[in-house]
């Protein structure tokens, strides 16, 4: 309906149905406006015809719309009397529904006293029930009968039976009562009594019956404290039969070299059974939140136990004596007395087996009392909680098993330690480098003892001793063995006089036969210096392969640990302290990267620096104020660069052969620097004709390019300001330079400074000395 | 890159109870734990502190000082940047043993470690048992500097940790400046020489 009535709507409200106003035609004069707005006029008529004609259109069909909302009428005024009747009926309703309800109500009250009525009069029946019931279970010795009377007694509501004492029946109420009274106190000596004797003879059936029955009488603390006494004792007897077993055991046997630790794992073992045989009765019968209680008495025991098999441990195995021992040997370095390290292998695996199993049984204790405690303190408060959780604790952390162990771990550490120094010496001492072989012996079976003293303490799964381990690690690493690599390179590598002497001639086999013709006694010498330089560029691949060494054994721990520790609960810290104390060989490894770029600088000084130095000064004798006629001779009979560079060939074939591919590179790397700047100084001290720097700049190139193919390091860099140099020697005239000078230098940097220019430029004879002056650089 | 300019690590040692857990917590979580329990082994904190525009990452191993840890405590000597060595002033018993304690620096600790002496507890002045002059004399007899705190009241304690940082900022920086000098061939290789005789370690 809108629809059709809003666009006639919106036109009859435009503010003039013609666009031109009646004064504006009157003030017109102009023909031409005049005719302009007529025809403007004539246009806005025939539009205007043209809506009319839509609107009269239109007509019909809202006639007809009128016509069916006239014909709705009479519908609506019904409606509108239903609605009131409507009304009227809920209102009705609802009053009577009130009225209902609140009788309802006054129904429910009246049950309600009616129950407690009945309830009350059940306890009151309940309790004369309870005290003749008592009397005869207590005449029939029916102490479970007996009992849940009490127990249905002392679970009575209290007020209600003081509410049936002020009531009619108060004589035979309290009759009852003091019956049921004395009852109780009879009942609860006489079971405590049954018990104690049960748990004196060890007769568990009877142990059990009146353990179930004591928490009926409220009696739970000493209930679980009998059972526990039980338990002990029970505990006891079997700990003592194993320790018998233990000291009487075959020697031979496989396991005799852990026998303690496997007695201490029975001890922890059968404390671990009882507790899975026992807890569902103890839950049922006590009620979850209990089995704490109950172990606080057990762990007595269990530490007791355990206290006897470390004291026959420490007495059979000697271990404080070899402590100490251990201990004076290494306050003193050297003492009269002192242990094979071979001696300590099966008492240091038998301790950290003992530290793992302790580990492994006061965790399944804690598990167990957490679990339990959750149960009972589902509904707890926080602070209640919390005091369970810290009672806990201190359980676990002051028990003596716990500080027994941890002793024991005290006097471990020293004694792996010791073990590890004393291994890695001997690694030291019987290192041998086999022939073909780049590295010695001792690097790996250093890395391999490492290894097995930090898993060893890792089997112990306490992370105190795996970082105590680790840090040793380190220091025997970083310190001890550090130090012999450091004193055989110290030792240097030997000057070859020799190779002094026979200048190019520097293969061994003729090195061999020229020695030979030399008498005994030389060679004697040279093997002796055949042998120092050997050990030096093994030393040098030693202290490489402990550099890659220490990053594989920091990554083997890192998973080693984290796969141990990572199952535990709260593991996350101990994990860190881990971690904290691995990240310190990222330290030892670069200490000893260091080590390795000194001794390879000291090897460059020594073997390659006073070879390298003449073959390069001979460039001197090499005349490059040259003409066409020695250029082309050159040409054909190169002079200087391919002698060197089969020289270099030479020189650097030895430790090819004998250092490891990334060592051999960076020394190859020392040695183009050294050749770099040993040219430098050469050409200095030369003179160049046009075509000698040609010359130059061919040579140039050579040696670049085969330095290039020998190392994966870049040359360039090196070689740039001989490169440039090389550009100057070339220049046509001197004015040339400032064609790449500044400015112009494009993408070119100089690394010569414009003094260096000059003098580069005073090296050509044909320049002169007053252009070279001119020049604005 | 690691968001610090430079990584200490300080190792608290003394007396079991004279207080070193609590320090640590006071200076780390900035709380004075009640009821704090022994230590076990070895605790490990991590805070990072900013000094005049230096990060500082203080790596913090609280010891146990039962004596059964001793062995565990002794292994982390020798990585030591700083010691805190504390006794507790109301506690004669705790001071007497400090001699013993120095012994076990000059046994297991680097020779350049920054060792503090700490009198902790002197929130309890009255019941204080060794004067402030006593262990002031005693810390310079053995060339440590020396400072009172209350880990329950937190005097001193950002003092102590802070102060500690600039030490050993300071000596850093002295050390890379002694190796520069050294330095035979700049930018060849770490100048750090190992090889040459004098200079072993
Ligand atoms: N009044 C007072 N008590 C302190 C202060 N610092 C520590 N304590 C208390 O001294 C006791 C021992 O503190 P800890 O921090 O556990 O001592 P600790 O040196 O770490 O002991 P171990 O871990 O066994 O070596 C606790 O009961 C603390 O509450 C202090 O500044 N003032
Ligand atoms: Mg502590």
């Amino acid at each position: 309906m809108d629809e059709v009535g809003s666009p006639a709507f919106r036109r009859s409200s435009a503010p003039a149905s013609s666009s031109i106003r009646t004064e504006t035609i009157e003030s017109l004069t102009d023909l031409e406006d005049l005719e302009r707005v007529y025809a403007q006029l004539c246009a806005e008529e025939v539009e205007v015809q043209k809506e009319l004609k839509v609107l009269s259109g239109q007509q019909s069909t809202i006639e007809t719309k009128m016509l069916a909302l006239q014909r709705i009428g009479p519908n609506l005024q019904l409606i509108e009397g239903d609605a009131t009747q409507l009304s009227g009926m809920i209102n009705f309703t609802c009053s009577l529904a009130e009225n209902v309800s609140s009788k309802v109500r006054q129904l429910d009250l009246t049950k309600k006293r009616l129950y407690q009525a009945i309830q009350r009069a059940d306890d009151i029946l309940d309790l004369k029930f309870c005290t003749d019931g008592v009397q005869t279970a207590l005449r029939n010795n029916d102490y479970e009968q007996a009992a849940a009377h009490i127990h249905r007694y002392l679970s009575l509501d209290q007020s209600v039976i003081e509410l049936s004492r002020q009531g009619g029946e108060s004589t035979a109420v309290d009759a009852s009562l003091a019956l049921l009274q004395e009852a109780e106190v009879n009942l609860k000596a006489l079971v405590t009594k049954r018990l104690e004797e049960a748990v004196a003879t060890g007769d568990l059936p009877q142990v059990e019956r009146f353990f179930k029955i004591l928490p009926l009488l409220g009696l739970h603390e000493q209930g679980l404290a009998q059972f526990a006494k039980y338990l002990c004792s029970q505990l006891a007897s079997k700990a003592e039969e194993n320790l018998l077993l233990a000291m009487g055991s075959d020697l031979s046997d496989r396991r005799a070299p852990l026998i303690f630790a496997d007695t201490l794992t029975l001890l922890l073992e059968g404390i671990a059974r009882i507790i899975e045989t026992h807890q569902p009765i103890v839950e049922t019968y006590y009620g979850p939140g209990r089995l704490y209680t109950l172990l606080t008495h057990l762990q007595k025991e269990c530490d007791a136990q355990a206290q006897k098999v470390v004291e026959k441990f420490i007495q059979q195995r000697d271990y404080c004596n070899k402590f100490q021992v251990v201990q004076s040997s290494m306050m003193r370095g050297v003492s009269v007395e002192k242990i094979e390290p071979r001696e300590l292998d099966p008492v240091l695996c038998e301790v950290t087996l003992m530290n793992s199993r302790a580990e492994l049984y006061l965790r399944f204790l804690k598990r167990r009392i957490s679990a339990d405690f959750e149960v009972a303190d589902a509904t707890a408060t926080d602070s209640v909680i919390q005091e369970h959780q810290q009672c806990l604790e201190r359980l676990l952390k002051d028990c003596k098993l716990s500080c027994t162990i941890q002793e024991l771990i005290g006097y471990y550490i020293p004694m792996e330690e010791y073990y590890m120094r004393e291994t890695v010496n001997k690694a030291v001492t019987m290192d041998t480098a086999e022939v073909g072989q780049l590295s010695s012996s001792m690097v790996d079976d250093v890395f391999y003892i490492v290894k097995k003293c930090i898993s060893r303490a890792l089997t112990s799964g306490n992370s105190d001793c795996v970082c105590a381990m680790i840090n040793h690690a380190i220091s025997v690493l970083e310190t001890d063995f550090r130090e012999v690599l450091v004193t055989k390179l110290r030792a240097g590598y030997p000057a070859s006089t020799l190779q002094d002497l026979h200048r190019g001639v520097t293969s061994a086999v003729s090195l061999m036969q020229s020695s030979l013709q030399q008498g005994k006694i030389q060679s004697l010498g040279i093997e002796s210096q055949e042998q120092a330089k050997t050990a030096y560029l093994v030393t040098l691949n030693n202290v490489q392969v402990c550099s890659e060494n220490i990053s594989t054994l920091k990554k083997n721990l890192e998973s080693d640990c984290a796969k141990l520790f990572s199952q535990l609960a709260g593991s996350e810290h101990a994990q860190a302290k881990i971690d904290s104390c691995l990240s310190d060989l990222v330290n030892t490894s670069s200490k000893l990267k260091d080590l390795l770029q000194e001794g390879l600088q000291e090897l460059s000084n020594t073997a390659i620096k006073p070879q390298v130095k003449p073959w390069i000064s001979s460039f001197l004798s090499i005349a490059h104020n040259i003409e066409e006629e020695e250029f082309s001779e050159y040409e054909v009979n190169d002079p200087w660069v391919q002698q060197l560079v089969v020289q270099l060939e030479q020189l650097m074939a030895e430790f090819k052969a004998a250092l490891s591919p990334i060592i051999y590179d960076t020394l190859t790397s020392l040695m183009t620097s050294l050749v770099a700047m040993e040219l430098e100084k050469t050409i200095f001290k030369c003179t160049f004709s046009r075509l000698g720097g040609l010359q130059f700049d061919k040579e140039l190139r050579s040696l670049v390019a085969y330095l290039s193919s020998v190392t994966s390091w870049t040359i360039r860099d090196k070689f740039a300001r001989l490169t440039q140099i090389a550009t100057i020697l070339n220049l046509e005239r001197v004015s040339e330079i400032l064609d790449y000078w500044g400015p112009n230098s494009g993408p070119l940097t100089w690394r010569l400074t414009p003094a260096e220019v000059r003098q580069v430029l005073a090296l050509r004879v044909d320049f002169r000395s007053e252009d070279i002056k001119r020049l604005r650089l | 890159m690691e968001d610090y300019d430079y990584l200490f690590k300080i190792v608290l040692i003394g007396n079991a109870g004279v207080g070193k857990t609590c320090l640590v917590r006071r200076f780390t979580q900035g709380l004075f734990p009640p009821g704090q329990g022994a230590t076990i082994g070895v605790d490990f904190m991590i805070k990072t502190v900013e000094i005049k525009g230096v990060k500082v990452k203080l790596q913090i191993w609280d010891t146990a000082g039962q004596e059964r840890f001793r062995s565990i405590t002794q292994s982390y000597y020798r990585s030591a940047n700083a010691l805190i060595l504390t006794y507790d002033i109301t506690c004669e018993d705790s001071f007497r043993c400090l001699p013993e304690w120095l012994r076990e620096i000059e046994q297991y600790a680097n020779n350049q470690v920054v060792t503090i002496l700490v009198g902790n507890k002197i929130d309890l002045a009255e019941k204080r048992e060794v004067h402030r002059q006593r262990a002031e004399e005693f810390a310079e007899a053995h060339s440590m500097l020396y400072l009172e705190t209350s880990a329950k009241e937190s005097d001193n304690v950002e003092k102590l940790f802070l102060d500690l940082a600039c030490v050993l900022i300071r000596e850093a920086k002295q050390n890379t400046l002694d190796n520069n000098e050294s330095a035979p061939m700049p930018g060849e290789g770490k100048n750090i020489n190992y090889l040459s005789c004098c200079n072993i370690n």
